[in-house]
This record gives C-alpha cells, sequence and structure tokens, in this order.
C-alpha cells in the first residue's frame, strides 16, 4: 500500500477526463456460465458495452466429430444444461430425419413428455435466479424447490439429475419407468402451486416490478432481425414458437397457448416465463392422458437400435448387432440436414452432416441464447450498471450453449 | 445336311453381325470382362461387391460357402430355371409350395458376352444370402469379445449387412475344439470356423505344402493339420490372413490389439530383397507396431507374405539404436557430431584414405545422402556397400538376399560399383577413417577388429556389429519411422510411409548425414525430404512421386 499523505502534485488531484471503463465478468456469479461485459461508463450510465462470449470453449462441435451418432448425447446435454432433454429430444430429431425414421408413437409422447417438464425446470431456474440476482431470495429457493420436485422424477425415470444423456438415435435409452404417469400427476400440481407463491413474492414487489419495467427493451423488428426466438421473441408479441409453427412429434395433438408479450422488455420476459411453466403443465397433463401404457419404445431397425442386454450376452447376433452399433456407429445416409426444436430458450437447431460413416462428419449448432446475447449491448447501453443484472439475466444466457 | 447357310456376299462384308462386346450387367450396370473371368472377378475389378468368404482372387474357387449367390436371368425367349420350395405362409399358418430361381455362385459362374447378373436388385437373393448367413452363424460362439476378428470379420459385417435378425434354431449349438495349435505360430478354433477352405486352398496352392485338410461331414466339420506334421511352413501366417472369420489366430499378435485402434500404414517389407508391399499396422497411442498385413501388388507379392516378413514389423522397435554413441558411452546427438568433427578435421585434405560403406538395409534416400557427402564433397573415390548375410530363399516370395536395397545401392554407384566389405577388410591399412550406414555386415563380426583402430563413424537404426565397432554412432530412424524409398530385386523402386513417431534421439539417416556434412564444413543442407528427394533426382533413380506408390524401373 502507499502511504496515504503521500504529497501530490495539485493536477494528479483531478477527476481523470477518459471514460471509466469497468469489466463485469468473466467471472461474476451474475454473469451466468462465464461471458465478460466491458462496459465504458459516463457516471452510473452505459455509454458503450463490449459483450465477450468465448470464455466458456469446449470446441463442442468438433467434439461431436470424434465419436458415433450415439456418443454425443452426453454432449448436447451440455449445452443449455438447465434443460438437457429438450436437447437429447432435438439432437434425436435431426439424426433421426436423416435416418428417415419416426419412433413409436408411445416414445413420441415419452419425448414430447420430459421435454416439458425440462421447460418447467429451465424456466424456474431462469426466473429464479435473475430474481436472485436482484437481491430476492426467496423466490430463488422457492423456484428450486420446485425445480427439485421436477428433477426427481427425471432422476427416477433416467437415473441422473441433471445429465441425463437419455435419449438415442431412434427411441430413448429406458421405457417410462411403472410410476411414470402417477409421479407426474401428482407432482404438477405442487409445482404450480409453489408457481404462484413465488409470483406472490415478486409481482407486488415495488423493487423487483422498478428493476423489470421498461429495462431492456427490444423492439419486435429488432429481435426479428437479430433471430431472436422463444420465450425472449414472444415476449416483444410475435408468437413463434416451433411447437405450433413447425409441430413435430405428437405436439399438433396437444392443446396449449402461445403467451406473448407486448413491450419486450425484462418484465415480459419474466412473464412469458412464468405462463409458459402453466402451458407446460396443460401439456403434460394432456400427454398422461394420451399416452400410451404399452408399445415399443424404439423403432425396430437393428442397424440403429441395440439389442437386448441379455441376448447381447447369449446369442452372436445380437453381439454383433451391439458390437457394430457401438464399435462403428449407426451409419447414417450420406447428407445433410437442419433440424429444428422449441428449447428451453427458443429455437435449438442442429444442421448435421454425414458422409455415410458411422461418425458425423459435421454436427453444427444453432444455440438459440447465441442470438439472443449478440444484441446485449444494445439493450445496455443508454441503461445504467444495475441494469445490466436483470436484462442479462432475463435473455437466460446458458454457458454452455452459447459455446462458440 | 442339305440346305445351304446362305454365304454372305463378298460385295457387303459390313452386313457381317459385330460380335458382342465383353461385357456383362450386374443389376444393370454394365461392366467389361476379361476371358476366363467368373462373375465375381469381373465385379470385383469393376469395384462392385458381390459378398464372399471363400473365394479369394488369388485362389481357386471352392464355392462352398454360398455368399455370393446371384439370380441369373434367362436370354429372352428361354424360360427360367425353377426350383419348387415350401414357403411358410403366415395366413394359412402352413407351407404352401412356391417356385424361386435357381441362384448360381457368382464365383464359379463364368461370364459370357451380355450375361445379365441380378445381385443387389433380386429379392431371392437377398433372401439366399440372409438365409446362408443364418446357417453360418447357427453354431457360432458368442465370441466377438474375446476375438481378434472382430472389428475386421466377414460375419460381422455380412450379418449387418445381409441378415439383420436372430436365428430360428432354438437347441445348443454344437461344440468343436477351440484354441486348437496348429503350429510354432497359428491357433485354430473350430467353433468359429466356417469351413470356407481359403487355408487350405492356401497351403496347398501357395504355399505347397498341403497340410491343412477337412475333417468330418456336415456342422462337425473342422479343419486339422495333416497326422504327424504341424503348421510350420514359411507361410502359415497367411492362412491367418486369408482367413475371414476368426477360426485361425496369430500366436504373435493374439490378444495383443484390438483393430478399430489400430492405424495403417503403406509400407515396404524390409526383410529381404522381394520388397513385399505391406501395410504397417500400429497403434498411434502408444506408438507401437502390431502386425505386418500384406497389402497386394500383383507385380511383386500378389496377395502374399512370408512368415519372417510378417514379423518383421517388430524390428521397427527391436534391436535399435537409439541414442548416440561416442566410444560406446552414450552422447547427445550434438555432441557426438561435434566428437566426429574433431575426430575428422582434416579428412577433406586426403580423401583417398577415406572409405565409405554403404548400406543395403537402409534407404535411398540415406545412401544417396551418404554417397553425396562422400562423391560430390569429400571426393572419395572407394565405395563399399554391406547389409545383412545371404539367407534362405525359396520360390515363392523369399529371397536369399535378405538386404531391403541391394539393388538401390548398386544403382546409385552405377559408375563405380561398391565392393563388399570384405574387401575393405582386407586393404584395411589403406585407410584411416570410415563412414558407414547401418549396424549389420555380412561377414563374421570378428572380422572387424581390423577396423578396432580407425575413425570409424557409422549412421545406424539398428545396433549391429558395424555400430558397436564405430567410434561414433548415430542413432536413425528405422523405415517405419521416416519415408523412404527402396530397389527390390526386379528393379522397382517402392517407396514405404512413416508410420510410427521416431523412438529415443533416431533422425532419418539422411539428416544425419547432412548434419554430419555441415560438421565437415560442407553444404549438406537438407532439411526436408522432399528438399532432398528433389536433389536425387537429378543423379539418383527415378522416385515415385506419392508414398506407398512405386515407379517400375
Amino acid at each position: 500500500m502507499e502511504p496515504l499523505d503521500q504529497d501530490l502534485e495539485e493536477g494528479e488531484l483531478e477527476m481523470p477526463a477518459d471514460p471509466m471503463s469497468l469489466n463485469l465478468g468473466p467471472s461474476h456469479p451474475a454473469m451466468h456460465g462465464t461471458v465478460r461485459i466491458v462496459v465504458e461508463l459516463s457516471g452510473e450510465t452505459i455509454t458503450k458495452a463490449d459483450v465477450q462470449i468465448g470464455y466458456l470453449h469446449r470446441g463442442f462441435e468438433k467434439m461431436c466429430e470424434r465419436g458415433t451418432w450415439n456418443q454425443i448425447y452426453p454432449y448436447v446435454d451440455r449445452l443449455n444444461y438447465v434443460s438437457p432433454m429438450l436437447n437429447n429430444v432435438g439432437f434425436s430429431l435431426a439424426v433421426e430425419k436423416m435416418l428417415g425414421v419416426t419412433v413409436p408413437e408411445r416414445s413420441q409422447y415419452y419425448r414430447v413428455a420430459l421435454g416439458e417438464l425440462a421447460r418447467i425446470s429451465d424456466h424456474l431456474t431462469c426466473n429464479g435466479a435473475m430474481a436472485m440476482e436482484l437481491g430476492a431470495f426467496t423466490p430463488f429457493l422457492w423456484n428450486i424447490r420446485a425445480r427439485e420436485m421436477i428433477w426427481d422424477i427425471l432422476e427416477e425415470e433416467t437415473g441422473a439429475r441433471l445429465t441425463h444423456s437419455f435419449g438415442r438415435v431412434g427411441g430413448m435409452a429406458m421405457p417410462p419407468s411403472k410410476y411414470f404417469k402417477d409421479m407426474v400427476r401428482a407432482t404438477l400440481p405442487r409445482v404450480l402451486a409453489v408457481v404462484l407463491e413465488s409470483e406472490q413474492l415478486l409481482l407486488k414487489n415495488r423493487i423487483f416490478l422498478d428493476r423489470l419495467e421498461n429495462v431492456g427493451r427490444i423492439s419486435k423488428e429488432d429481435a426479428l432481425d437479430f433471430g431472436w426466438t422463444g420465450p425472449c421473441l414472444r415476449s416483444t408479441g410475435v408468437p413463434y414458437d416451433v411447437r405450433r409453427a413447425h409441430p413435430y412429434l405428437v405436439y399438433d395433438r396437444l392443446e396449449f397457448d402461445v403467451p406473448v408479450g407486448s413491450t419486450g422488455d425484462n418484465f415480459d420476459r419474466f412473464m412469458c416465463r412464468e405462463e409458459e411453466i402453466r402451458q407446460s403443465i396443460r401439456i403434460l397433463e394432456q400427454c398422461m392422458d394420451q399416452m400410451p401404457d404399452e408399445g415399443p419404445m424404439n423403432i425396430d431397425d437393428p442397424r440403429v437400435v441395440l439389442p437386448e442386454k441379455e441376448d447381447v450376452y447369449t446369442t452372436i447376433e445380437a453381439t454383433i448387432q451391439h458390437f457394430k452399433i457401438v464399435m462403428e456407429g449407426i451409419k447414417v445416409p450420406a447428407g445433410e440436414v437442419y433440424s429444428y426444436t422449441e428449447a428451453g430458450n427458443g429455437e435449438l437447431g442442429f444442421y448435421l452432416v454425414s458422409d455415410g460413416s458411422g461418425t458425423p462428419y459435421r454436427c453444427r449448432i444453432r444455440p438459440p441464447c447465441f442470438a439472443i446475447t449478440q444484441c446485449l449491448d444494445k439493450l445496455i447501453v443508454g441503461a445504467m450498471i444495475p441494469d445490466v443484472v436483470p436484462t442479462f439475466g432475463s435473455m437466460n444466457m446458458i454457458g454452455g450453449e452459447c459455446d462458440h | 445336311m442339305t440346305t445351304e447357310a446362305p454365304k454372305p456376299s463378298p460385295a457387303a462384308p459390313a452386313a457381317a453381325p459385330a460380335p458382342p462386346p465383353n461385357t456383362i450387367t450386374i443389376d444393370g450396370r454394365e461392366i467389361p470382362f476379361e476371358k476366363g473371368d467368373t462373375v465375381i472377378k469381373a465385379a470385383h475389378r469393376a469395384g462392385i461387391d458381390i459378398p464372399h468368404y471363400c473365394w479369394h482372387p488369388g485362389l481357386s474357387v471352392a464355392a462352398n460357402c454360398r455368399m455370393c449367390l446371384v439370380e441369373l436371368p434367362p436370354p429372352a425367349g428361354r424360360p427360367a430355371m425353377k426350383l419348387e420350395v415350401l414357403k411358410w405362409d403366415a395366413a394359412k399358418n402352413d407351407y404352401v409350395v412356391d417356385t424361386k430361381p435357381k441362384l448360381q455362385p457368382a464365383c464359379q459362374q463364368a461370364c459370357a458376352p451380355g450375361l445379365a447378373v441380378l445381385s443387389e436388385s433380386s429379392e431371392h437373393v437377398a433372401d439366399a444370402r440372409s438365409a446362408v448367413q443364418e446357417l453360418l452363424l447357427l453354431n457360432h460362439p458368442v465370441d466377438c469379445p474375446i476375438c481378434d476378428q472382430a472389428g475386421e470379420c466377414r460375419l460381422q459385417d455380412y450379418w449387418l449387412e445381409h441378415q439383420r435378425k436372430g436365428k430360428r434354431m432354438k437347441q445348443e449349438v454344437v461344440h468343436k475344439p477351440k484354441a486348437v495349435s496348429f503350429g510354432p505360430t497359428i491357433v485354430y478354433d473350430a467353433e468359429r470356423c466356417i469351413v470356407c477352405t481359403r487355408c487350405v486352398r492356401f497351403t496347398e496352392e501357395i504355399a505347397n505344402d498341403p497340410v491343412l485338410s477337412v475333417r468330418e461331414r456336415g456342422n462337425l466339420n473342422e479343419i486339422v493339420v495333416s497326422p504327424g506334421r504341424e503348421l510350420d511352413n514359411d507361410y502359415t501366417l497367411m492362412t491367418e490372413h486369408v482367413c475371414p472369420v476368426g477360426a485361425l489366430t496369430s500366436k504373435d499378435f493374439r490378444f495383443k490389439a484390438r483393430v478399430w485402434f489400430l492405424r495403417s500404414a503403406r509400407t515396404v517389407c524390409q526383410g529381404c530383397a522381394t520388397g513385399c508391399n505391406a501395410y504397417l499396422d500400429f497403434d498411434p497411442r502408444n506408438n507401437t507396431p502390431y502386425r505386418h498385413r500384406p497389402r497386394e501388388n500383383m507385380e511383386v507379392n500378389k496377395y502374399w507374405m512370408c512368415d519372417d516378413g510378417m514379423l518383421s514389423y517388430s524390428r521397427a522397435i527391436e534391436g535399435r539404436l537409439l541414442e548416440a554413441l561416442v566410444n560406446g558411452a552414450e552422447a547427445t546427438v550434438e555432441e557426438a557430431l561435434a566428437d566426429a568433427k574433431g575426430m575428422l578435421a582434416g579428412l577433406a585434405a586426403k580423401p583417398d584414405r577415406v572409405a565409405i560403406v554403404l548400406s543395403a538395409q537402409h534407404s535411398l534416400e540415406d545412401n544417396w545422402a551418404l554417397y553425396t557427402l562422400a562423391k560430390a564433397y569429400l571426393g572419395v573415390t572407394r565405395f563399399f556397400v554391406t547389409g545383412k548375410p545371404l539367407g534362405r530363399g525359396d520360390e515363392i516370395l523369399m529371397s536369399e538376399d535378405k538386404n531391403p536395397n541391394t539393388a538401390g545401392v548398386l544403382r546409385l554407384c552405377e559408375s563405380a560399383p561398391p565392393r563388399p566389405l570384405a574387401d575393405l577388410l582386407k586393404v584395411a591399412d589403406e585407410f584411416d577413417a570410415v563412414l558407414a550406414l547401418g549396424g549389420d555386415i555380412e561377414v563374421d563380426a570378428k572380422e572387424l577388429a581390423v577396423l578396432k583402430t580407425k575413425k570409424v563413424v557409422t549412421i545406424a537404426s539398428h545396433v549391429g556389429p558395424l555400430s558397436r565397432i564405430a567410434k561414433i554412432a548415430l542413432p536413425a530412424s528405422s523405415w517405419a519411422e521416416v519415408d523412404g524409398s527402396y530397389v527390390n530385386r526386379q528393379g522397382r523402386v517402392q517407396t514405404s510411409e512413416r508410420a510410427l513417431v521416431a523412438r529415443g534421439s533416431a533422425v532419418p539417416g539422411w539428416l544425419l548425414v547432412g548434419k554430419l556434412g555441415r560438421a565437415l564444413g560442407f553444404a549438406t543442407n537438407w532439411k526436408r525430404l522432399s528438399e532432398l528427394r528433389r536433389a536425387m533426382v537429378g543423379d539418383g533413380p527415378a522416385l515415385p512421386s506419392k508414398p506407398g506408390s512405386e515407379v517400375r524401373a
């Protein structure tokens, strides 16, 4: 430390004329995952912002090129790691589109159900974390309590709470457990009750509302221009939801609303997510009624689906089938495909290229939050430092997904 | 006969119909054939794969596996040959009489102009292949996890391509002898065997030692060695190589590696002057070679290699000179080169006191580098050549000359043929210094004693008498660690690809020669192989442009 009473020239005591620049992140709890925002300040007002992603870079797409198609599931788990099941489903559908196969009806309902559970946990986490970053710790704990209930179901089904790796090309790793429907039916009202309580804690809180309303606004046109999708786009009033616009699996048989906002500010983004939790619960209730209890989970193609383990150990045919799929991988026909689904943050796209070998030639991902994060600077320039936290929080940037 | 065929009018010779072209069609695709071709051979040449186990392009036709069955639609206007078969009718819950065309094995069916063949496009063929595959796997043990063939097994490939379902037999499978030793190199597993008789035909037709035969009939048959004999000729490992399944395994390779972890480099066998084209299979993770496989070259080794050559892959890591030696003590290459500089100072002044020993064990690049350093820079006139002593040869592949590059060295010094090492030892007094390549010599190691007092510098990939006697020995890369060219006994220049990363302090031999030249004050600045090869083309033999390829001399 320098002594405080040192002699200073008169000139040195003046305030610096240069604008002050400030680093937010990359290692800061409010910078979900790792992102760095270099802001230039005039007082507390942001005059310039430089959003730098890339602090979390695993070379995800490159890693995908060295394993078989089924070995990619653990990687997609770690895209948006708050709703890994949605990524599993999205990737499965992409490879199946390339193979030209459709999974059995029971499997489709199961995928929708697990995916919607993941969506609820995604939105609970995002809204809870945003509230916590604004000082509201209790709603965060409330939301996480609800998320625990969902994760208990996912753990029961998949064996893992977070990184399930549960999807498979041509079906799912396992059929639903015996009590799946009972668990879901029992859990949904409890989740709904907790969501209501946490909303009551927040939506009459002046501080919380002041920091959300009219902060981080984006117009419909800008949002579309920047490639926004998901709840963030819908908060501006554009009713685009892949599940509705380009239905996949059994979404065309299910009734649900697509909630939209009007102003595209933090508050609308928050409310869109809250409403989508309710819609997901609606979807899940219908799924539980419609999903058949019997029937195959996987397609019937020995080139794609692994044989029963018991057969692998006792018959040469199943051993060979297992060996071929595990060691050489599924032979996906040469070609390319773009397949997209509605993930937690919006349109999750997989652009896959196969050269006909057992390994993807290219696995390109369109992560929804990458497009959204790119105009964070537009939203925070002109705002104040404290506005960065709720604006960034409501975008729900997930480091693993934004890995580019 | 009273009717006479109308004679073609001499005025209109063009009216005679042109003979049909020598082509057949497979699934509608027209492919050419040569006289004497079978359907499978013509298809093989055209790159069309007709599944097969027992057929091998280098062996006689057995037509016993029935995997290559194809449908031959009859010529226009002729009825198809049909067979009556019983077919299961699920609706009637009973067998019903049906007909199907009689299929023919593509490996035995001779090509005729215009012959139409249905392979992939015939459902009868698909049915037959599925049924044949089911039969071949009927008694097969669940061995893939412990079988060396897994990963390159036809049974696995064809199951997925042609069967894709379980077998219908519920009974216990037939059990047969497992892990039977056939001889010093081969182990036989009768349960895995599909009795395609490739190994039987190989020993009879190629190795000229008909020591294997088939015993018993039906599902009890198995391959046996003649009583009182072992499978111990010079080509035993080829029986393992031709085996399409895991019935024959090599004792050398057994349980050492899984093939999907191995990578292959196109190399040239270093075992003798034949220069068989080979694949060196190695594991890049531990930089270790695991086996040789013959690489097809109809001009040199066809599809085959001898046992000595197959096992010579281990020379890539065994018996290597890995560190520089100065008077027998380990040193760095830089120290050794500095010592060489001191030892050989003033050498350029009296080139007639320097002997150059080229090596038939080393590549053309290494030899050219030393030859050029000696001739163009030092002005040496007397060249000698050495290598391994003569060994056993045969009429099949093995050459008595056990050096891969004898012809290369001879061609390099075409103007003044090098003399054998024995000549140098006779007149050793005339020399002060010897610059040598390689460790191996063809004379008795004791005879090298006359060189003990000389200034001997050796650049060698392997330890041998010459590297032991040398004052300074420099470690060169083995053939597996560097691209190199070799001239076989036919005069073919063949290049060998790098497989492994060099072990120890070894660097390419030509690079060491260049460094030695620079230490002596010459401009031998070859840093890259391409650079050296460009320089070589001027006065050396023509070189193939791509590694793994070759040029005809």
